[in-house]
C-alpha cells in the first residue's frame, strides 16, 4: 500500500517537475534535464525519485530564482494530487513535498 | 569558460591604453574610435542573436522572448553606431550630435528595457519588498543626482532644445535599464547566472558613465571624436558580448 503510494506521488511529482518546468519554455526545461544528466547523472526518468539533487541544481543555476521554479513545479504537484496549495513561511521545495507525503500517507 | 574573460580583459586592457596614448596617434584614434564602435556593437548583436538561435531552436519560452528583445535593442544601437561611423569617416561631419543616429540610439532602449523587464518578471517572487524598494530608492536618487549634475553645463551650453533633451535622456534611460538589471542581479545573486548578470550590469554601468561624461562634455565644448569617454562605449558593448555568451554556456 505504501509503495503504491510513493509511486502514485513520485509519477505526480515527475509530471509536475516536466510541466513546472515549462515557465523556462521548452529549451529551457531541456537545458535543466541535460545539467541534472551532465553534472549529477541523473537521468529525466529519475529525477521525480531525487528531488534533493533537483533543487539543488535549480538553486546551483538560479540562486533565489530557483524558488520560483520550484513553487511553480509544487503547485503542479499539489493540483495533481488535489490538495489545497497554500503558502507557508519558511517552508521550501521538501517541506511542501513532505506534507505531499503526508496528505497522501493519511488518505 | 575562463578563455572569454582572459580575451575580454585582454581588449579591455588594450582599449583603455590605445585611448590613453592616442597623443602619439592622433589621426589613427579619431579612425579607430569611429570605426571601431560599429565592430564591437556588431559582435554583441552577433552572440545575443546566437543566443536567441539557441533558445529559439527547440520552442518559443520566455528565455526566447527575453532575447528576442535584446538582440533587437543591439542591433538598433549597431544601426547607430553605424550611422555615426558613416556621418564621420565619410560624410566628414566632426560632431554628429543629435543626428538620425540618436534616433536608433534612444529606440534600441525601449526593446533592451522590454528584454530585462521580462526576465526579471518571471523571477519576481524572488525579490522582496524591501530589496525592490531599495533598488527603486537608488535608481530615483541616482536619476535626481545626475539631472541636477548635468543641469548647469547644459543649460548654459545654449544647446538647441533636441540637444538639451538628448542630454539628458542618455543617462536617464541608462539609469532605468540598470536599475532593473539590478533587481536581476540580486535574484541570481547565488547561483552561476550571476556572473551573466554582474556583466549585464558593468555593461549598463559604463553606459551609465559614458553618457553623462558625453553630455557633459559636448556640452562645455571638450568633446572630441577619440575622447577618452568612448572607451567606455566599447568597453559596455564588450561586457554585454561577454555577459550573453557566459549566460549561453551556464543555461
Amino acid at each position: 500500500m505504501v509503495t503504491q503510494k510513493t509511486e502514485v506521488l513520485k509519477k505526480a511529482l515527475a509530471e509536475a517537475i516536466d510541466e513546472g518546468l515549462l515557465m523556462l519554455g521548452e529549451s529551457g526545461r531541456d537545458v535543466i534535464y541535460f545539467r541534472l544528466k551532465q553534472s549529477y547523472a541523473l537521468k529525466r526518468e529519475d529525477v521525480s525519485s531525487n528531488p534533493e539533487i533537483f533543487v539543488n541544481c535549480l538553486r546551483e543555476i538560479f540562486g533565489s530564482g530557483a524558488g520560483v521554479i520550484e513553487r511553480a513545479v509544487i503547485k503542479k504537484l499539489y493540483d495533481k494530487l488535489g490538495i489545497e496549495f497554500k503558502e507557508k513561511k519558511d517552508f521550501g521545495f521538501m517541506e511542501y513535498l513532505n506534507e505531499a507525503r503526508k496528505f497522501l500517507e493519511e488518505g | 569558460m575562463l578563455g572569454i574573460y582572459k580575451v575580454g580583459l585582454i581588449i579591455a586592457v588594450g582599449l583603455t591604453l590605445l585611448y590613453a596614448f592616442q597623443g602619439f596617434y592622433p589621426d589613427f584614434i579619431y579612425v579607430f574610435s569611429n570605426a571601431f564602435p560599429p565592430v564591437i556593437a556588431g559582435a554583441a548583436v552577433v552572440t545575443s542573436g546566437l543566443s536567441l538561435e539557441r533558445y529559439w531552436r527547440r520552442a518559443k519560452g520566455p528565455f526566447s522572448t527575453v532575447w528576442f528583445y535584446f538582440t533587437l535593442g543591439l542591433f538598433l544601437w549597431f544601426i547607430g553606431e553605424a550611422i555615426w561611423a558613416g556621418y564621420t569617416l565619410i560624410l566628414g561631419v566632426e560632431l554628429p550630435y543629435p543626428s538620425i543616429a540618436d534616433a536608433f540610439w534612444i529606440s534600441g532602449y525601449i526593446p533592451f528595457f522590454i528584454g530585462l523587464y521580462v526576465y526579471v518578471k518571471l523571477f519576481s517572487h524572488a525579490l522582496t519588498k524591501k530589496a525592490v524598494a531599495i533598488t527603486m530608492l537608488v535608481a530615483a536618487a541616482l536619476t535626481i543626482l545626475v539631472s541636477v549634475a548635468l543641469l548647469t553645463p547644459v543649460l548654459k551650453a545654449e544647446e538647441d532644445l533636441t540637444t538639451i533633451v538628448m542630454d539628458f535622456a542618455y543617462p536617464i534611460l541608462d539609469l532605468a535599464l540598470l536599475s532593473t538589471a539590478l533587481l536581476g542581479l540580486i535574484i541570481f545573486w547565488k547561483g552561476k547566472l550571476r556572473k551573466s548578470w554582474l556583466l549585464i550590469n558593468a555593461a549598463i554601468l559604463m553606459d551609465v558613465c559614458a553618457d553623462i561624461l558625453f553630455s557633459y562634455t559636448t556640452a562645455k565644448d571638450l568633446y572630441y571624436c577619440g575622447h577618452m569617454v568612448d572607451v567606455l562605449f566599447d568597453l559596455a558593448y564588450l561586457f554585454f558580448l561577454m555577459a550573453f555568451y557566459v549566460h549561453t554556456k551556464e543555461f
